[in-house]
């Protein structure tokens, strides 16, 4: 059984089509990409996986178990982590209290431990720790967010473009940090990336995204050997 | 043994410049703050020690009430949301505890229990529904839930006793009719009130709560359940408003529908505004000034509705912060000064 399974999912926002017959499935441990330009239906796909957006058809299975109708709060314990568009991070909060949130109503030993351990990914926070968030640099929030959505503990990690507004380096070196965790922890992710050429390189499979509809689908080493989508996506 | 200690140096939060500095400083705010605190409590317990004059002394039992009222208010302002149906709860929590102790011969303190249940109760029944409304909407319809509740108390006579309203209210206990006593029983109650809110705030849910004010769709997809959270505050918030109300009618021995109209809802949320909405000590401070100024004001009778709104005025433009920014405000300018 796949440990995430989409079985054509239909999301709408009234007359908008969000995904159209959209089918994917994802084993543990593994990263798969999601490429697409503006509205091509990626984020539509990581909200309605935790109940966040409407879909009309089409079934959402989570280790064989169907997640229609459930809260996302629910869905969060279920074990599934997300980090929304625009690196979120509560800007009142300081860095620790931000990653205490992402562990809410779980038990406090186990919290701390966790944040120690979010805190060897991310040596930054450490030391930022009793700063507020809103005085954090656009990277230093991205890892932020990434790192109050691991605060769960999750099984699966959706992750919306992290790549949005950030430097160059400071783009490869989450990559490398968001390698490490998962090669820890067996973690599977689903990155939501305009920035092809980047997600691909991270990612073990990619789906390339077209209009809420899928156009492409096969191993990250292939697709970036294919021409249309090197001609499409990677601007070669 | 070396490695652990340094370790945990590392894990105790802070980094490693210029953060113990800040912990200090930290450290000596917290102690101006409950000096300040210390001192506040132990002014509001000796004021009717100072001077002879029963109408300051009714004053302070009204600002000790009114507290109850602010600061239950500021949890739910706390989740993001403006509740103009306040004055309403505390109407219900009024109504029901005074029908209780006068129509069944209840124990007050069994009144006053049963008042906070039915205030909560209601809240219950109509938060999750009104609480899925943001910014505007939610005021609106608080706004109106607040006037349907005033005119079920006007026009369910046979009970409320209409716009007459009900009259020759016994005091809570035969030892509260002397009102030295009635002030102290006022003040323990807003005293323990604002212990369990700041209890609260202090809290990991109170961290939940500024979150779900800051998104409620970020805070959710972390984990957190945030309509249910809205909804456990508003209850609690709603409850402590019925316990306001069923002490201001033992106080004033008189309930009628006028004291839970809009204007009331709406002082409430201005002690807030005035007072300060991000920190608790604000509706305390706004809950001094508003019960106070008015009295003040009494002298011009003609003019104190227009001097009222002047003030009013002032003060939200040049303290968006409410009077609480002003302590931050001189906390800077000492500090720029010293350096």
């Amino acid at each position: 059984m796949p440990l995430l399974a989409l079985n054509n999912l239909n999301v709408r926002y009234g007359q908008i089509v969000g995904t159209s017959d959209l089918s994917l499935s994802l084993e543990a441990g593994e990263i798969l990409a999601l490429v697409g330009s503006n509205g091509a239906g990626k984020s539509s796909t990581l909200k309605a996986i935790l109940g966040m957006a409407p879909y009309r058809s089409g079934k959402i299975l989570w280790q064989g178990k169907d997640l229609k109708g459930r809260k996302p709060s629910e869905i969060v314990r279920e074990g599934i982590g997300f980090s929304p568009e625009g690196r979120r991070v509560f800007a009142s909060l300081t860095v620790l209290e931000n990653l205490n949130i992402g562990a809410y109503s779980r038990d406090a030993n186990e919290a701390a431990e966790r944040i120690e351990q979010i805190y060897t990914y991310f040596p930054r926070l450490r030391e930022r720790s009793g700063q507020r968030a809103s005085s954090l640099s656009g990277g230093e929030q991205q890892m932020l967010a990434i790192g109050r959505a691991l605060m769960s503990r999750p099984k699966l990690f959706l992750l919306d473009e992290p790549s949005l507004g950030l430097a160059p380096i400071v783009v490869e070196r989450i990559g490398d940090i968001l390698k490490e965790i998962q090669a820890r922890e067996a973690l599977a992710v689903i990155l939501a990336e305009q920035n092809a050429n980047w997600a691909l390189a991270l990612a073990d499979r990619a789906v390339i995204l077209e209009l809420g509809q899928k156009t492409a689908e096969g191993p990250s080493a292939d697709l970036l050997r294919d021409p249309k989508v090197q001609s499409a996506y990677l601007g070669i | 043994m070396t490695d652990t200690t340094s370790e945990t140096v590392r894990v105790g939060e802070l980094g490693p410049t210029g953060a113990f500095e800040r912990k200090a400083q930290d450290a000596g705010n917290h102690r101006v703050r409950n000096l300040l605190i210390l001192a506040f409590v132990a002014f509001a317990a000796l004021w009717p020690l100072v001077h002879e004059n029963t109408f300051l002394l009714t004053m302070g039992t009204l600002v000790a009430l009114s507290v109850i009222g602010a600061t239950s208010l500021h949890l739910i302002i706390r989740t993001g949301h403006i509740s103009f149906a306040h004055a309403g709860f505390m109407g219900v929590g009024a109504y029901v505890c005074v029908l209780l102790v006068m129509k069944l011969q209840l124990p007050f303190a069994v009144s006053l229990a049963g008042g906070a249940a039915a205030a909560a109760a209601l809240a219950l029944l109509i938060g999750p529904v009104v609480l899925r409304l943001t910014g505007k909407y939610f005021v609106l319809v608080t706004f109106l839930l607040g006037e349907i509740i005033r005119m079920v108390f006007v026009e369910w006579t046979s009970m409320t006793g209409g716009s007459n309203g009900i009259f020759g209210i016994p005091a809570p206990y035969p030892a509260l009719a002397e009102p030295h006593a009635f002030y102290y029983f006022a003040l323990a109650a807003a005293l323990l009130c604002v212990g369990f809110c700041a209890r609260i705030l202090t809290s990991e849910v109170g961290r939940a709560m500024d979150s779900v004010r800051e998104s409620e769709r970020v805070a959710q997809c972390s984990g957190i359940p945030a309509l249910q959270l809205k909804v456990t505050i508003f209850v609690i918030a709603c409850a402590l408003a019925g316990v306001h109300g069923a002490l201001l009618a033992h106080f004033l021995h008189y309930v009628d529908p006028s004291s839970f109209g809009m204007v009331d809802s709406l002082n409430l949320v201005v002690m807030n505004v005035i007072g300060g909405m991000n920190h608790l000590i604000g509706p305390i401070i706004g809950s001094v000034f508003l019960t106070i100024l008015p009295e003040l004001l009494r002298g011009y009778v003609e003019l104190q509705r227009v001097i009222f709104g002047i003030i009013l005025i002032v003060v939200m433009a040049a303290l968006p912060g409410g009077i609480l920014e002003l302590t931050a405000r001189v906390r800077r300018l000492l500090a720029s000064r010293r350096s």
